[in-house]
């Protein structure tokens, strides 16, 4: 049973370590934990971190992020080959305090949506009081300087994204167009058609507690509470 | 990974350096709309008035580049060959002894200006056009193998991440020697590069300028192409205009490593750099020697 889902993208400089003697984006951060103490207040006896990965698969619940793929003079020690959208995400979780189980399910950036699906419905049939994380970003060509520089169709599409989870509308959200976000380097791809089946049926109310771009991709941190069954 | 092999000498052209000469490669870059001082020398007449003055200042190497590094209008081989292929051959009528260099990654633009009297392929994307070398080869060029990790020519790098960056660089860069040895290319004209900022955030950049030793100890000749970038700029939090001086630290980090050709935009500070850690590490005499001699 889904007790609530938070949206978080997963940028590398959301580990405060990676960004050197500047916060950069404290804002960004405790958006990202305010969402999921939202999760732990809905009493979750289990929180699924949801991730884009190069491969679909199940991480071993005890895995850390290795800050040391990003920053050699920083890390060291983590898991080796942890999806990074997953290791944030374990980061969130440690730094909010949460002590219960976790479950790391990587979704594949190819993976189609009928195995995003497939992700969705099992996480939708656990028995246990579950809280989704998912890790998911909007487009990185959103401006001239963006990663993958100004893309004019980035606007819209994110929009139509942020539209659908402010409104809870699931089936809209499934719709995402796969090849566009693909285009685009909209990462989050695979997370939100997990999102999306695994709270299919639901219109959640919604609380968006960041919605920016300012390094010309987009980032949204959002709380999504499921009805009550 | 590659046996290390002796620093032998380096051939440039019709010159050859010894391991401890330390070559300073000069940008001239004909683009409206490069990082640095964008369109500076996009007119010919202020780019060769660019080449006399880095000239007069001490540059062993003339580098031509026609595209920018980072993502913005297409220019295709045709348009960089106009752009950069005339220029060579005046370069080259100009200054016949200067080493010219050609920043390009394309085998079509490779073979106009090899023919315009260019002495070296400085590949930045890292192999992207495996032909670039067949080319080297056929002209007798020198090359430049640079690692890029996974980077497509002209995009900029998102989330990269390595498990050991500097593996990677010698995988990469020692991979492309390799092939460029098959292909034919004089093994005293190869030379690799890192490439910071190219498929890397700063703390890798930091990574590999902190560890280039590991890189020097090849024995192939290593290229450093620090000048003014983002690594710079985020390190020291400064805008393009203000990273000299962060430049030039870390050439001087790079030439105690060992590293052999500085591609600069400021050629007379580089050198002095250079001079000065040639002199600390006992490989030129200082220029003039008084104080407590006399």
């Amino acid at each position: 049973m889904i007790t609530a889902a938070a949206l978080c993208p997963a940028p590398p400089l959301l580990a405060r370590e990676l960004t050197g003697g500047d916060p950069v984006l404290p804002e960004l951060r405790e958006a990202c934990l305010a969402a999921v103490r939202a999760l732990q207040r809905t009493r979750p006896e289990v929180i699924a971190i949801v991730g884009p990965a190069e491969q679909t698969g199940v991480w071993d619940s005890s895995s850390r992020l290795d800050l040391g793929i990003y920053a050699p003079a920083v890390g060291g020690g983590g898991t080796a080959g942890l999806p990074p959208s997953l290791g944030l995400g374990v980061m969130l979780l440690d730094q909010a305090g949460y002590n219960g189980r976790r479950l790391l399910q990587a979704a594949g950036d190819e993976e189609p949506a009928s195995g995003c699906d497939g992700i969705g419905a099992e996480l939708a049939r656990l028995p246990e009081r579950t809280a989704l994380l998912v890790m998911a970003d909007g487009s990185a060509r959103r401006s001239r300087r963006a990663p993958g520089a100004l893309d004019e169709r980035s606007a819209g599409f994110d929009a139509g994204v942020e539209q659908a989870i402010r409104s809870g509308d699931m089936a809209a959200l499934s719709k995402t167009d796969q090849v566009l976000a693909r285009e685009l380097m909209a990462t989050g791809w695979p997370s939100w058609q997990v999102l999306a089946r695994a709270l299919r049926g639901t219109r959640p109310p919604c609380e968006v507690l960041y919605t920016g771009d300012p390094f010309g991709v987009a980032y949204l941190v959002a709380v999504l509470l499921a009805a009550p069954a | 990974m590659s046996q290390p092999r002796p620093p032998g000498e380096l051939r440039l052209g019709r010159h050859s350096f010894a391991p401890h000469q330390l070559l300073v490669m000069a940008i001239v870059n004909r683009t409206p709309d490069s990082f640095y001082r964008p369109g500076i020398t996009w007119d010919e007449g202020a780019a060769m008035e660019r080449v006399h003055e880095v000239v007069a200042e001490g540059a062993d190497i003339i580098d031509i580049g026609g595209v920018p590094a980072a993502p913005g209008a297409e220019v295709d081989a045709g348009e960089e060959i106009r752009r950069t292929a005339g220029f060579v051959a005046a370069v080259r009528a100009a200054y016949p002894d200067i080493v010219i260099s050609s920043d390009t990654w394309r085998h079509e633009v490779g073979r106009e200006v090899c023919a315009a009297g260019a002495d070296l392929l400085n590949d930045s994307w890292g192999g992207h056009d495996a032909k670039l070398a067949e080319v080297a080869a056929e002209f007798g060029a020198a090359l430049v193998c640079a690692h890029v990790g996974h980077q497509r020519p002209r995009t900029r790098p998102f989330r990269v991440s390595y498990p050991d960056v500097l593996a990677d660089v010698l995988d990469q860069t020692l991979a492309q020697a390799r092939r460029a040895v098959a292909a034919g290319v004089d093994p005293a004209r190869i030379v690799i590069d890192p490439a910071h900022d190219f498929g890397k955030n700063t703390w890798h950049s930091l990574e590999i300028t902190r560890r280039l030793d590991e890189m020097t100890a090849t024995g192939w000749p290593v290229l450093v192409s620090l000048s003014n970038k983002d690594f710079v700029g985020e390190t020291l939090n400064v805008p393009p205009d203000e990273r000299v001086t962060g430049t030039l630290a870390a050439t001087a980090i790079s030439a105690w490593h060992g590293a052999r050709i500085y591609r600069v935009h400021q050629v007379r500070q580089t050198r002095q750099v250079l001079n000065m850690v040639s002199a600390i590490r006992g490989d030129i005499p200082p220029a003039r020697t008084v104080r407590g001699l006399a």
